[in-house]
């Protein structure tokens, strides 16, 4: 494979703001928790389109928290894989429905917001959001699909219910994929940032840039204060003893065996969680916390358009608003858990080259922006939580200065 | 990260490593080709477990996935298991002892 | 009966014991006024089966929450015992746990730990049983059967003193503490005169006033709030807006939701309550899903939450009552709040509660909108 292959193509819809998405969702994103119900019915009553994101946020928030929540539902909405986006609100929130719902449509997408205090309570919000909807996935409709290629993917990967399988088979295949996109000049992104320690040196001399290398180390610094304060020593409890059993040794080797599923590309920038990713931007990484559903939620924000995520023992988890494939290295959960999986890594164990299963994971990537459902696509498996930025950390965050 | 098996039994993740994974349950006495030579298994070594491919001497860094996954304890022969009972980890421990952390 | 801290509740407005309701008896586990099968997720991963689970099954409910994974020593703890608690809700006829397999909470432990309880329950992994679609059939084959049992329970005749009733409010509005908290502070107080115990959650208004908190507390509860106000003594609030303002009230002021009564006892989030008659604290934020997770995890049956805000969801476990003494939101969501604090007396207010407990549906329960969360001590990992 050389470099003067042109990438790939996929046929996506083009959006206003040039960027190009694998699907067209209608979102439908509450402001807190007590518009969350609202936004979960009003999605599953209304056209197949429309997804929710649903979370639980509180109505008044800590200003660095809330923050976090503004930037990672707007992000959602500026996902390119949206279409069209309802914002939805109790009314007394401290996020502003109409503040998110301006730089959601910043991005050119028809975005509407609907307050259930201003429109009589739940009932009134159902039927007004149901109406709302019927007008935004006639905006979708209307998308442009066009022709792009791989360089305009950014696709995020994640590792969870990882057993003796991930590190050997699942991780290096879709690290192998993640290097072919970046050599054709996409962005490949990883986090799960307590996963690094251990090999964050590794990570580090990676770093293109001394900044990089910098933020780097005080996130996973960061990370691991963190767990002190909450009573856990990672870098003692790791490897568990499930995980020794399973042939782990050292901490050094299972996160070296975590990473591995970014690839071997020079890193080339760190964002915090729900930052933007850039497109072209090679391999960055992104601050999450281990939390698959919260973690997977960031680079979604973050604008990925496509997330692969390893699984040794079977997690079944999706996304509402992203295409999430599931790759495992164990032939039985391959087997047993068939209608869950979508790309089977096992045969490495029968002898099949890295090389070549990393090539099936960058086969279905290409696929599954081109359209293809996932499993966890086709049987609408979808999990969404914002990670809350907490008043320990707060505090935390506030002592490092 | 290219990988390579070797003789259908087991992944040695860099040409570098000196460690290989088994990617089957494999009896004591197995012989593995490796690059010409042959590395016969002094001891079982159970499916995801490593085994050493040369010698490795007390005190002397082992390597998988290119880079350095701990320490030997005591001197290592070719076709030995390599796990926690003879192998110490270069990041965590020290590490413990420097910050005086408990285990969850 | 408790002893009064302060003044004593209007005359004639008792909820007195000639009124009764329609309740389910589940001995040990106290009077319920609902008859549900609850699917219950031990983690996030497992929440879609779960709900597909209870979508086809009617009587069934599921409680999904963003828990379960990535959570470590105090906070897995506290989730584990929070499910244990919800299983063992009077409301809940029999539980089936979902698990996926792989996470730490296993779903065959926590499904042991409610059966050591006397709960009807069954138990199933996505793991276990190969993928997401076979769960949610064999699911779903569970969840009937156990409706089936729950269709044998007898109503019992049952009094206001069989009540457990919760009551939180979730912000401090001047609505809420002028107007919303008083009229619940008499029902609070004819609940127990009858008999019944109130729970309430809401820590915020005691750590606000560590010193008055402990004299309003019974002696027998006095360590159990000395150490609660210990503990979050160094932890930064949750619901940090609401322990901003109740700084801004006198003790006094705040306690008359609970009509100043005595609190015999302090419960640990997740934990059943065991008093027999009078008012307790949960040891809850005053977030609303939070707040009536922890109270029905408690053991309460009804849930009255006073909004100022006029947050409209239900709880898949409790029926919940709406009261909110803020005219704008009265006339804002006029069909989602149940009581208007400022027009209602608390005879009408106790009536209400009764026909709920009965079978009436609240108006919650009507627009049939859910929220469920549990508690976190910590942050995600």
């Amino acid at each position: 494979m050389g470099r003067m292959e042109t990438p790939p193509t996929f046929t996506g819809y083009r959006r206003e703001n040039g960027r190009i998405g694998v699907r067209n969702h209608v979102a439908v994103v509450p402001t807190s928790v007590a518009a969350s119900s609202v936004a979960t019915r009003l999605a599953s009553d209304a056209v197949a389109r429309a997804r929710a994101t649903p979370h639980q946020m509180g109505t008044s928030q800590p200003e660095a928290t809330r923050r976090q929540t503004e930037r990672t539902l707007a992000g959602i909405g500026r996902n390119p894989n949206v279409g069209a986006a309802l914002v939805v609100e109790l009314g007394t929130e401290d996020v502003d429905a109409g503040a998110l719902a301006d730089r959601i449509a910043g991005t050119g997408k028809a975005v509407e917001t609907l307050t259930v205090r201003e429109v009589g309570g739940t009932s009134g919000a159902l039927d007004r959001g149901a109406t709302a909807l019927e007008r935004l996935n006639a905006e979708a409709e209307s998308a442009r699909r066009e022709e792009a290629d791989a360089s305009e993917l950014v696709f995020g990967v994640e590792c969870g219910g990882s057993d003796a399988t991930s590190g050997i088979a699942a991780n290096p295949a879709v690290g192998e994929a993640c290097d072919r996109l970046v050599e054709h000049g996409g962005t490949a992104c990883f986090s799960e940032t307590p996963e690094f320690i251990g090999a964050e040196h590794v990570l580090a001399e990676r770093c293109v840039e001394d900044e990089v290398r910098e933020r780097l180390l005080d996130r996973v610094d960061r990370r691991e204060r963190l767990a002190d304060l909450m009573g856990t020593d990672i870098r003692g409890a790791q490897p568990s003893p499930g995980n020794q059993e399973g042939g782990l040794t050292t901490i050094e080797e299972k996160s070296l065996g975590a990473i591995s599923k970014g690839g071997t590309s020079p890193v080339r920038g760190m964002v915090d969680y729900a930052e933007d990713l850039p497109v072209g931007g090679g391999l960055v990484l992104m601050d999450t916390p281990g939390y698959d559903v919260e973690s997977v939620v960031g680079k979604v924000a973050g604008g990925a358009q496509v997330i692969a995520f390893t699984t040794g023992r079977g997690s079944t988890t999706g996304n509402p608003i992203a295409p999430v494939i599931k790759v495992t290295g164990n032939p039985k959960t391959y087997e047993r858990m068939a209608n869950n999986m979508d790309v089977n890594a096992s045969t490495v164990i029968d002898g099949e080259s890295l090389e070549t299963v990393g090539g099936r994971v960058y086969e279905k990537l290409l696929a599954v922006a081109d359209g293809t459902p996932t499993e966890a696509e086709r049987r609408r498996l979808e999990e969404f939580a914002v990670n809350e930025i907490t008043p320990i950390e707060l505090a935390e965050l506030e002592a490092r200065g | 990260m290219k990988g390579e098996v070797l003789d259908g039994a087991a992944l040695r993740m860099a040409p570098a490593d000196t460690v290989a994974t088994a990617l089957e349950d494999l009896p004591a006495g197995r012989r593995l080709s490796v690059e010409g030579r042959s590395v016969e298994l002094s001891e079982a070594v159970a499916f995801g477990h490593k085994f050493a491919l040369r010698a490795i001497e007390e005190g002397e860094e082992i390597t998988k996935y290119g880079y350095v996954i701990g320490r030997a304890t005591e001197p290592i022969a070719p076709g030995d298991w390599v796990h926690v009972h003879n192998v110490e980890s270069t990041r965590g421990r020290g590490d413990l002892r420097a910050h005086g952390g408990e285990t969850a | 009966m408790s002893r009064r801290a302060s003044e004593p509740a209007a005359a004639g407005d008792e909820v007195g014991d000639e009124r009764t309701f329609a309740g389910y008896d589940r001995g040990d586990r106290g009077t319920g006024v609902r008859n549900r099968v609850l699917v219950l997720p031990s983690v996030i991963c497992s929440h879609v089966v779960a709900d597909r689970i209870a979508d086809r099954v009617p009587e069934a409910v599921s409680a999904s929450h963003d828990h379960g994974c990535a959570q470590i020593g105090a906070d897995n703890e506290q989730t584990r015992r929070t499910f244990l608690g919800l299983g063992a809700n009077p409301n809940v006829a029999g539980t089936v746990v979902v698990g996926l397999g792989c996470e730490v909470l296993q779903s065959d432990e926590v499904a042991a730990d409610m059966a050591d309880r006397g709960v009807p329950v069954r138990e199933l992994s996505i793991q276990g049983v190969g993928g997401t679609d076979e769960c949610v059939e064999r699911g779903v084959d569970l969840a009937r059967e156990l409706v089936d049992d729950a269709r044998a329970s007898e109503r019992a005749t049952a009094d206001p003193g069989d009540l457990t009733l919760g009551v939180v409010a979730s912000d401090l509005r001047d609505s809420t503490v002028g107007t919303a908290d008083p009229l619940v502070g008499e029902l609070v107080s004819s609940v127990v005169e009858a008999g019944g115990r109130v729970l309430l959650a809401g820590t915020e208004r005691f750590t606000a006033h560590p010193d008055a908190a402990l004299d309003a507390t019974a002696r027998g509860a006095r360590e159990g709030m000395a150490a609660l106000l210990e503990a979050h003594r160094d932890r930064p609030a949750r619901a940090t807006r609401v322990r901003a303002e109740a700084l801004d009230y006198g003790f006094d002021d705040l306690a008359r939701q609970w009509d100043g009564l005595r609190i015999e006892e302090v419960v640990r989030y997740g934990d059943p309550a065991t008093l027999d008659d009078g008012v307790a604290l949960v040891d809850a934020p005053a977030r609303f899903e939070e707040a009536a997770t922890g109270l029905a995890a408690a053991g309460a049956s009804l849930v009255v939450h006073v909004t100022g805000e006029g947050v409209p969801a239900g709880h898949p476990l409790v029926p919940v009552l709406k009261v909110s003494g803020d005219p704008e939101t009265v006339a804002a969501l006029p069909d989602d709040i149940d009581v208007d604090a400022t027009t209602t007396g608390p005879q009408a207010l106790a009536d209400r509660v009764l026909a709920v407990a009965d079978g009436e549906p609240s108006r919650a329960e009507v627009h049939g909108l859910t929220e469920f969360a549990i508690t976190r001590v910590g942050p995600s990992m």
